[in-house]
């Protein structure tokens, strides 16, 4: 069985239920944050095990956010995947080139998304 | 001289014998034309001594030159005259008539004498005799090319008539004095051409400065500053002003202004200068210049009022027309009244036809660069909108497909038949709605021209497999058969993976979705030369003929979408853009109610050595990517995707292998010019990789660069990495590792060593010339036959052999090379003209490293694929 605390930080109410409904099925243990502040404090307050984070976010956007935990040393190792509906390459590149670990872009495949996550959890930095 | 007497004058006839002889009147007469050959130009020297010498050689007291003018003659040299007559005379010029001798002169144009005026009823010239006192008179008229430009008159006070002789020296020194006049005349006229010359080429320097300083500038200011300010300059004024001229209302508008205040400027250019309703708005209907040679006396408009009112004087308006427009019109004027000349306005209407054009350049450059602005702004809100439209459309549609995926996947339990059904509704319209998404983000990117392919060589049977894999479900559901017959000699494909799969999977979701249950969809590939060719054949619905034109187009859906309607609309458009991005063609041939068949190509597919190689080794080889390629073995998708960046960035080919066993595999069939080596793998470790390499005399020489989080140079450098960086590793740092170790690696490998066999010399000399500036050692071999001979003497790192040679061939000279023990191991390559039938392919098979083609042949890439194909330099022991 799948394991690892997973913090979903998703500002549409039914991306993140769908997210979370995925990965709670497949096993894990989600967090949620709306917004890119209350994600950073979440995390410090609770290390988690993989950070999925929409970059299109209300305030504090996800590349800030990402920035934040990269200068904490408390969760700087953290993997951030980005998980976005914004799929032009240069959103990607950008990404990046910025330090998430991944991108995956929305829709997503219900299917195949606990694994993409999996493989993210397995390269903790 | 004829000296004619008049019978009817006879008293005028006579003539005395002169006083001095021929010597001392040839004397003169040489004196005179001295002084004329010294100086042409002084008309009076020449005068003075054409009236010295008459005088005293015709024994007269006075001699005179009067010059012909609009009012009668005109004294204009003498000798012996008294005051009296010289005032009188010049007031009174003699008129032309017959009252006088000199008038007689000029009408006749013949020497005349009057013996004793006083005598001669005729004479009426009374004045002129009682101030002067003469008696007897002769003169002798100056001619020019047969005209009378003036007389030469000598008198006695005394009742003394000219002998005849006298009367020819006379003549001798009219014509003297004529030819004085006539070279002054030309003098004149050359100094006047000369100094016009002189102003023209002043003129012309003056305007090619200013055409210079107009054409080089496109900024409008500049360039009516410049204009304004040289027509001031060239007309010589005080200042000026350039007018804007709006067709639209008809307006002209100051927009600059030289030699005038601020102050006087501001109110120009707020005056309404109205085409009609202004005097310099007549410039929009002429076409030269026109002038006010005094403000003061004319009717003054707006605009004629704030120059007068600012002092000015006298003006000249110049039109600026440009192809028959006008385009504006500039004003140069004076402090002081009078007439501008002419000259300064034909000057100023040449400047205004050159500054015409300037004007219109830079107008139009002002005019575009706004419409570059507005295009660049209009091109940026089209690229945020559709990005912005994608990610809105995303969003939704990830819990559209997204729940009722979750649905179907069983997550919340079962499902009856009919939810079933329905959520696949559901999550298949959702679908629809993402590739619609999709198709108009490709069309929109492809029709800015921002769809860039990424060329690279891929498994030809993946790429195939995948794409049926996409549709076999539904192929499946309605028990439509799909067949796919790929050629044998295909094995790698040479594309931009994703937009390859991309179009066949548009075709092959068309086949399937527009054929009836229990149909068939076959998909063929196969080469043709170098041209990859792909069929989707089904046994559908088909397309009316009509439609099969434009099926291509943008929302052109055709007859058969009539049935399911199911198309973006834009799949085939987008499809059709790719393949023509890749230089391919589309086509589709179709029977309604029979099926269709959409077929096509994509050229680029070389041949060569991919029949025998791994996919791998083909992808490095079979199309000469010019790139150097690095391997990079990295399990971290992002590192390894950074990586992979930075090296494209740096003109480098990244290759990325995901663990150690398919690096090394992958060093071993690229031949790489680095590798770039994490430690941390799964199975195979970094350190079994290097160690491997290393091991291996055929790739031992390629340097690898070990990247990793393990602070372990020591151990690294021990086991032969030529570089060791830790991990995080920015762009500069990884790029200038690899251009350092390739650089020491290539110094290594020198003593490259190549065999050219070609009948052609030339073919050879450019050969030559390629390779040698690259460090190679080039040997040439004209003759097959001697070929063999000289690769098992030299042994040279590469062979390069032409096919087609007289005699011995190229396939004779490769059979014999592979015969033999000691030739057998060094690379081959074909360099060939010929286009390769099978059974050539078949004689070379496993033979070569590579076939480079002659009609396509780029040298340098010729050259990079040598160096990766050339066995290592021999070091000691063979």
């Amino acid at each position: 069985m799948t394991t690892g605390r997973i913090l979903v930080v998703e500002d549409n109410d039914k991306n993140l239920k769908l997210t979370r409904d995925v990965l709670e099925f497949a096993g894990y243990t989600v967090e949620v944050a709306i917004t890119g502040e209350e994600a950073v404090a979440q995390a410090l307050a609770s290390v988690p095990d993989l950070i999925l984070m929409d970059l299109q976010l209300p305030g504090m956007d996800g590349h800030e956010a990402l920035a934040r935990l990269r200068a904490d040393p408390d969760t700087q190792r953290v993997p951030v995947v980005a998980l976005t509906a914004s799929a032009m390459p240069m959103d990607r590149e950008r990404a990046l080139s910025a330090g998430f670990d991944g991108f995956l872009e929305k829709p997503i495949s219900v299917r195949e998304f606990p694994d993409q996550v999996r493989r993210h959890l397995r390269k903790r930095r | 001289m004829d000296v004619d007497a008049d019978p009817d004058r006879d008293r005028s006839t006579a003539f005395a014998d002169a006083q001095p002889g021929p010597r001392a009147q040839l004397a003169a007469i040489v004196e005179v034309l001295s002084v004329l050959a010294r100086s042409s130009s002084q008309q009076g020297k020449v005068f003075d001594a054409v009236v010295n010498n008459a005088r005293r050689l015709c024994g007269a007291d006075v001699a005179q030159i009067h010059l012909l003018t609009d009012e009668g003659l005109r004294i204009v040299h003498s000798v012996g005259l008294n005051e009296a007559y010289m005032e009188f005379a010049q007031a009174h010029p003699i008129p032309v008539d017959r009252n006088g001798l000199t008038g007689r002169v000029v009408m006749d144009r013949k020497t005349h004498q009057i013996t004793d005026v006083l005598a001669d009823p005729d004479y009426r010239n009374r004045e002129y005799q009682r101030r002067g006192g003469f008696r007897t008179i002769m003169g002798a008229p100056m001619l020019i090319a047969d005209e009378v430009v003036g007389v030469l008159s000598v008198w006695r006070t005394e009742v003394e008539p000219f002998a005849p002789r006298i009367a020819s020296v006379l003549a001798t020194f009219a014509n003297q004095a004529a030819l004085a006049v006539r070279n002054v005349q030309q003098t004149t006229a050359l100094e006047r051409r000369s100094s016009e010359l002189a102003a023209k080429v002043e003129q012309l320097e003056a305007l090619s400065e200013v055409s210079k300083v107009l054409g080089s500038s496109l900024d409008v200011e500049e360039v009516l500053s410049t204009i304004v300010s040289h027509a001031v300059e060239l007309s010589m004024t005080d200042g000026g002003s350039l007018m804007e001229y709006d067709a639209a209302t008809r307006l002209f508008r100051v927009r600059a202004a030289y030699g005038t205040s601020d102050e006087v400027l501001e109110q120009l250019r707020r005056a309404r200068i109205h085409a009609d309703e202004t005097w310099v708005g007549r410039c929009a209907y002429v076409t030269s210049s026109f002038q006010i040679e005094d403000l003061q006396t004319v009717d003054r408009d707006a605009h004629l009022t704030i120059l007068h009112a600012d002092g000015w004087r006298s003006l000249v308006a110049v039109p600026m027309r440009s192809h028959d427009h006008v385009v504006g019109a500039f004003v140069v004027r004076r402090r002081q009244p009078g007439r501008f000349t002419e000259d300064v306005c034909d000057l100023l209407s040449a400047f205004a036809s050159q500054s015409a054009i300037a004007l219109t350049n830079a107008r139009l450059y002002e005019e575009l660069a706004r419409q570059s602005v507005e295009l660049t702004v209009a091109s940026q809100h089209k690229s945020e909108f559709l990005a912005s439209m994608s990610h809105e459309l995303r969003t939704p549609l990830n819990a559209v497909i997204g729940f009722s995926e979750v649905l179907l996947e069983r997550m919340f339990g079962e499902l009856n038949e009919r939810q079933e059904d329905y959520l696949r509704d559901i999550r298949d319209a959702g679908r629809h709605l993402l590739a619609l998404l999709n198709d108009v983000l490709d069309l929109s990117k492809v029709e800015a021209g921002q769809m860039e392919l990424d060329l690279t060589t891929f498994d030809a049977a993946a790429a195939f497999q995948y794409a049926l894999s996409l549709v076999r479900e539904r192929a499946a559901q309605h028990r439509v058969d799909l067949t796919l017959d790929l050629s044998e000699e295909l094995r790698v494909i040479r594309a931009d993976e994703l937009r390859f799969r991309q179009v066949l999977l548009n075709l092959l979701s068309n086949a399937v979705k527009f054929t009836a249950d229990g149909g068939s969809v076959a998909v063929s590939a196969w080469l043709d030369a170098e041209d990859l060719l792909v069929t989707v054949t089904d046994s559908g619905v088909g397309i009316p003929y009509a439609d099969q034109d434009r099926i291509f187009d943008t929302f052109q859906q055709g007859g058969r979408f009539v049935v399911r309607s199911e198309g973006t609309g834009l799949g085939l458009t987008v499809t059709k853009r790719i393949v023509q991005l890749h230089g391919g063609r589309i086509w589709v041939t179709s029977a309604p109610g029979v099926g269709s068949s959409f077929g096509f190509t994509i050229p680029g597919q070389s041949i060569g050595d991919a029949a025998e190689e791994a996919p791998l080794a083909a992808a490095d080889q079979a199309l000469g990517d010019p790139r150097p390629a690095v391997v990079v073995i990295e399990d971290d998708e992002r590192s390894s995707e950074l990586v992979a960046v930075h090296l494209t960035a740096a003109g480098l080919r990244p290759v990325v292998m995901r663990d150690g066993r398919a690096g090394l595999a992958a060093v071993r069939s690229v031949r790489p010019v680095a590798v770039i080596l994490d430690i941390k793998l799964p199975g195979m470790t970094g350190w079994e990789v290097l160690n491997a390499i290393k091991g291996d005399p055929d790739i031992a020489g390629t340097p690898v660069v070990v990247v990793s989080v393990l602070p372990e140079r020591g151990k690294g450098f021990a086991l032969g990495a030529a570089d060791y960086l830790v991990k995080p590793v920015g762009r500069e740092e990884l790029i200038h590792s690899i251009r350092r170790v390739v650089a020491a690696a290539t110094s290594r490998a020198e003593g490259r060593t190549i065999v050219v066999v070609d009948d052609d010399p030339m073919a050879l000399e450019l050969v030559r010339v390629t390779l040698e500036p690259q460090g190679w050692s080039v040997e040439v071999c004209e003759k097959g036959a001697d070929a063999i001979g000289l690769v098992t003497s030299s042994r040279p790192s590469v062979v390069l052999v032409d096919l087609l040679m007289p005699d011995t061939d190229g396939f004779a000279v490769i059979d014999a090379l592979a015969a033999r023990p000691e030739t057998a191991d060094i690379p081959v390559v074909v360099l060939t003209a010929k286009s390769l039938q099978a059974q050539d392919r078949e004689r070379l098979d496993g033979r070569i490293a590579f076939v480079a083609s002659k009609s396509a042949l780029d040298l340098d890439v010729l050259a990079q694929r040598l160096v990766r194909v050339s066995r290592p330099a021999e070091t000691g022991a063979p």
